[in-house]
């Protein structure tokens, strides 16, 4: 197969993409989106002869048009433009699991710093901002007090990009010093892991220990619907355990801190899905799940270009 | 080997090198990207962006 991979920075997880695909003597075109001219009309010549094309882009904001283009000229494309698009804005993120029914942290969204600030007070201390686009754990805050929230708000309605007077105010989950990342498939799990902190801040780009984790069948169903209520694809969807009573378990500190080395009998309520993300890091779940990620990768790509080279034969 | 475009120090490489990848010189600390591997070259690796991420 010729498969295509959309990037802009080859970082450890496409080099592991790279070498399953060559492993397997797939073609392999390497696309490089910043140097690319998408015409409304004629596919760039390296579009040719794709038999699918896998989005890498490090970019959200290119992820949504490349991927767009890629439609366009009638190339498959994993993930499509519609999961990318929902995935890329935290909004329309929370919008889509809550209307398939996922549980997901309660969210309000508000267009200046006012309502903003009657959000933040509705809430309550703490809670939390977040942009509506960007990823890594930047630009949080968690916002402990009026006088803190005044401040960020101020800050992000003069300093900020118009993407910043989208104020998306959060409730703070008082999670148990880690969440849960969840690689999947279509809804199918591939790997999943805790990333732990004692930071309220537990993305492993964020320096989060990262420990295996095995999903119960609750976990289970909640990735399979969280990823059809994105549209489906290669995802990686963020869990959080809810109603943890720090009282009966053991994890450690106060902080709630613990590698998550044991599947551990069940102290919470029930999980929360916080985030769905598109274009999927997954160098970590490989180190620490034993997990042959990008061989299952690959072998769901191979499944998916050989179905729509079926359709197209059948059409 | 390659020299880092920032302080000419020879950057060393390892041998399953991509374009598109990014090394670190170790002398300087720069951030570098390959542009190409045949022969090796190297050019300052972009500033992060706010939309970087998955």
């Amino acid at each position: 197969m010729n498969i295509g991979l959309l990037y802009s920075r080859i970082r450890k997880d496409e080099k592991l993409l790279l070498s399953e695909l060559r492993e397997r003597d797939h073609d392999v075109t390497k696309i490089d989106v910043r140097k690319q001219q998408f015409s409304i009309s004629e596919p760039p010549e390296a579009f040719d002869e794709l038999d699918i094309v896998v989005d890498r882009c490090l970019a959200t904001s290119r992820s949504v048009y490349a991927t767009k283009f890629a439609q366009a000229y009638d190339v498959p494309v994993v993930n499509g433009p519609d999961v990318a698009e929902t995935c890329a804005d935290k909004v329309k993120n929370s919008l889509a699991l809550v209307e398939a029914g996922v549980p997901t942290p309660d969210t309000d969204v508000a267009f200046t710093k006012d309502a903003a600030l009657d959000a933040i007070e509705d809430f309550g201390y703490p809670c939390v901002l977040k942009p509506v686009v960007g990823s890594w754990g930047r630009l949080m805050a968690k916002i402990d007090s009026r006088d803190a929230a005044e401040a960020i708000l101020e800050h992000k309605a003069t300093l900020g990009h118009y993407e910043h007077k989208i104020f998306y105010v959060q409730e703070f989950v008082d999670k148990p010093g880690r969440d849960i990342r969840v690689l999947a498939v279509d809804g199918e799990p591939v790997a999943a892991m805790v990333r732990s902190s004692d930071h309220w801040l537990t993305n492993a780009a964020k320096g989060a220990e990262t420990d295996t984790f095995e999903l119960d069948d609750r976990a289970l169903e909640l990735v399979e619907r969280a990823s059809a209520a994105v549209g489906g694809g290669l995802l990686g969807i963020d869990l959080m355990e809810t109603g943890y009573d720090d009282s009966e378990a053991d994890h450690g500190e106060a902080s709630g801190q613990t590698s998550g080395d044991e599947p551990r009998a069940r102290d919470f309520e029930d999980y929360t899905v916080h985030e769905v993300n598109h274009t999927v890091e997954f160098k970590a779940l490989n180190d620490v799940s034993g997990v042959d990620v990008p061989g299952v990768v690959v072998d769901w790509l191979e499944s998916k270009a050989q179905s729509h080279s079926d359709a197209e034969t059948t059409a | 080997m390659a020299d880092c475009i920032e302080c000419g120090a020879e950057v060393s490489l390892h041998d399953s090198l991509e374009v598109g990848e990014i090394v670190d010189c170790a002398t300087c600390g720069a951030e570098l990207e390959v542009i190409d591997i045949d022969p090796v070259e190297l050019d300052s690796a972009p500033e992060l962006e706010e939309d970087w991420g998955e």
